[in-house]
């Protein structure tokens, strides 16, 4: 079974650049990877330096639009399931999926319940699968993934973050899917700041995992709308990543 | 499975994955050509455990290349005839995949398949080895093939050449299966991907009726109950034809009491006013009677404007959805209109009075020639009045009802013509007659009667007695 990795948090924490500097660990492994950019909102495929065209949304549109269309006797799963192939970005040591747009006004009963299916296969041939997931956990609640091992969410050092990863972990609660543990990684963390989010979680009973510090190199390739995949292992906060992964297993 | 072959068959491998990564080679897919196809023959046509191939083979591949991929399976026996070509194509899927390191995706012209570093090392080198474990799949597992052939392509040229006449063939095939109707089948299909929020829906999906969310037709039923008989799709045995005009199946009666938990006994899959079909929430279309013309407008999802009868598809959804029965209301996915059977109970297509123009357009190639332009959209009718000057002007055949029913009209529906809201008034209290035991009818002989639903019920009685009353 691939051990599922949800990364969430509210936006603007990093929680993007800390899913990319996880998959960048884990492709040094010999694991095979699934990273799935869940947000609509992120940008992990640039933050990973892979280009994309199409997402989940696309092809699930493309369902909805062309159904009346396609040939009687082929089977719709068969067609969901060669587009999603076709859309699944294989880089080395990864193959990265965008979730993409959101569903239209129609039903989408069908073509999530075969995406389900298709899913569940195509994760059995993966060892991890990380996904960078908008707070709400939409794909969750739609049960298109189903479990998840570690859930982690990345939070600055404002209080409104840590707040953010206290509803996550009450929305976990009202889902029905299953989370074994919930951690959070502190990002952009300075001295100023380090103990006051420390105490923060603390208070709010969040287990802290990590703690990245701010990066100058980060903060460059940002500014200049470069990957962060091939961030140098003397980084700070590729570093910080190491541990983190240490503890998490993996 | 057998020692004969250089890699391992089994079921377990259906899903495996060929990354690019793993890859030796990629056959046919997005980024080059190939086809599969079956085609049944005269057994002395069909050499049994014949393989060709056309270009060149595995060995000739270099590691990481793509090549054009095409399979022909030429089966012969008995019992095979035509019909049975798309059912074995499929499996040929299925087979595949059971090959250790062989991946195959999509269909017919769609096909893709990757072969993997791992396979071609244990010493799959040759293509001739697949497509003798496949014939013998096939023959194992398909006993009514006697005798199958195969003949792999793998030259762009002969591929190209070959095409064509394929495609012609899946149309063929395509147009054959288009061309079926209820009558032809002895299974129907349900859904129950709406009950979560529609607990009573009845959703019976038939080749001359699309489910109402327009995402599942009778062929992805089959396919689906075909996979996991326990799933959301599911076979419905058609039983008895009850009324074949309307589309009432003793099958379906029963399914429709079982998935209702009781709540609806009877469904008639082709009517609109009487016993209809249930309607979930997903549906595109909602329709609607207007009894001021006794005809029927319909309304989709994308219309944001208001219908004749003052509401808005919002409201008409919200007062059918959840898995109601209204006569009155029906909730449809768009192909419907396309069907030969559409609301043919109620008189179909002249039945019709109204829909958005967009809608209309959507569909205007299935509305019959001669009523066309006698159904008025938004442009030309926004309220009952208008609808009735251009029905008029228009000569729509809904004007025959009219005169025949037009004494008895007056009296019924005067109260109602006022507000449109009162249009709810009459479905509304059917819905409750529905849900409440009505009060037992002791007048005349023995027909009518009690209708108790029994939910989550735990009874216990220590003595009935039953009485005729005087």
């Amino acid at each position: 079974m691939a051990k599922i990795i949800a990364v969430t948090g509210k936006g603007g924490t990093g929680k993007t650049a800390t899913t990319s500097l996880l998959i960048r660990h884990l492709t040094k492994g010999d694991k095979v990877v699934l990273a799935i950019d869940a947000d609509p909102d992120t940008n992990l495929p640039e933050t990973l330096g892979c280009e994309t065209n199409k997402s989940i949304g696309d092809i699930k549109e493309f369902m909805h639009e062309e159904r009346d269309k396609l040939p009687p006797d082929v089977s719709k799963e068969s067609i969901l399931e060669g587009k999603l192939y076709e859309i699944l970005e294989e880089m080395p040591g990864y193959d990265l999926l965008v979730m993409g747009r959101p569903e239209g006004s129609g039903c989408y009963c069908y073509v999530n319940n075969l995406l389900r299916g298709i899913m569940n296969k195509l994760v059995t041939n993966y060892d991890v699968l990380i996904i960078d997931a908008e707070a709400g956990l939409e794909h969750f609640s739609r049960k298109i993934f189903t479990n998840v091992d570690e859930l982690i969410v990345v939070t600055d050092g404002s209080r409104r973050g840590l707040r953010t990863a206290e509803r996550i972990r009450e929305l976990v609660g009202e889902m029905k899917t299953d989370v074994s543990n919930i951690y959070v990684i502190a990002n952009k963390v300075t001295d100023a700041n380090r103990e006051r989010i420390a105490s923060t979680a603390n208070e709010l009973g969040l287990e802290l995992i990590g703690m990245i510090p701010v990066d100058e190199m980060i903060i460059e390739r940002d500014l200049a709308g470069e990957p962060l995949f091939d961030l140098p292992d003397d980084s700070a906060a590729v570093q910080e990543i190491e541990k983190i992964a240490q503890k998490l297993g993996l | 499975m057998a020692d004969e072959y250089p890699f391992e068959i089994s079921p377990m491998f259906e899903g495996e994955r060929v990354r690019k990564d793993g890859m030796y080679a990629e056959l046919a897919g997005p980024k080059s050509k190939g086809f599969e196809l079956v085609r049944s023959a005269e057994m002395d046509d069909v050499e049994d455990g014949k393989f060709t191939l056309i270009g060149p083979d595995l060995s000739d591949m270099e590691q990481g290349s793509r090549h054009p991929f095409a399979m022909i399976y030429k089966i012969a026996g008995e019992l095979v005839e035509p019909d049975l070509e798309s059912i074995v194509e499929r499996r040929n899927h299925e087979f595949q995949n059971y090959i250790q390191g062989f991946m195959h995706l999509n269909q017919r012209d769609d096909i893709w398949l990757r072969v993997s570093k791992d396979a071609v090392e244990k010493g799959m080198t040759s293509f001739e080895s697949v497509a003798k474990a496949i014939m013998m799949l096939f023959k194992n597992e398909l006993p009514f093939i006697e005798a199958v052939e195969a003949i792999y392509i793998t030259d762009m040229a002969e591929i190209e050449k070959e095409i064509e006449s394929v495609r012609e063939v899946y149309k063929a095939r395509d147009d054959r299966t288009r061309d079926l109707h209820d009558e032809d089948v002895d299974t129907f299909y349900g859904c129950t991907l709406c009950q979560s929020f529609a607990p009573t829906n009845v959703c019976v999906i038939t080749p001359d009726r699309i489910a109402l969310c327009g995402a599942i037709n009778w062929f992805d039923g089959r396919a689906a109950a075909k996979v996991d008989p326990e799933g959301p799709q599911f076979a419905i045995p058609k039983g008895e034809t009850i009324d074949a005009e309307s589309g009432e199946y003793t099958g379906v009666n029963e399914a429709a009491k079982k998935l209702s938990s009781g709540e609806f006994d009877r469904i008639k899959l082709h009517s609109f006013l009487e016993y209809p079909h249930t309607s979930c929430g997903c549906f595109e279309v909602v329709g609607f009677y207007i009894p001021e013309v006794d005809g029927i407008g319909w309304v989709d999802r994308d219309f944001a404007g208001t219908a004749p009868n003052g509401l808005q598809f919002s409201t008409m959804a919200g007062q059918t959805g959840g898995g109601k029965q209204i006569s009155g209301f029906l909730g449809i996915g768009i192909n419907y209109f396309r069907s030969p059977k559409f609301i043919q109970a109620d008189g179909g297509w002249e039945r019709v009075v109204w829909m958005p123009k967009m809608l209309k357009d959507k569909v205007f190639d299935s509305i019959p020639e001669d009523i066309r332009d006698k159904i008025p959209t938004e442009e030309e009718a926004i309220d009952i009045d208008r609808l009735k000057t251009f029905l008029r002007e228009k000569n729509h055949p809904i004007l025959e009802r009219w005169v025949e029913e037009e004494p008895e009209e007056e009296e019924e529906e005067e109260p109602e013509v006022s507000t449109p809201q009162a249009g709810f008034a009459a479905p509304q209290m059917m819905q409750a007659a529905n849900f409440m035991p009505s009060m037992p009818m002791m007048s005349g002989g023995g027909s009518g009667g009690v209708k108790i639903v029994l939910k989550n019920a735990k009874v216990s009685i220590d003595k009935v007695i039953i009485k005729k009353q005087d």
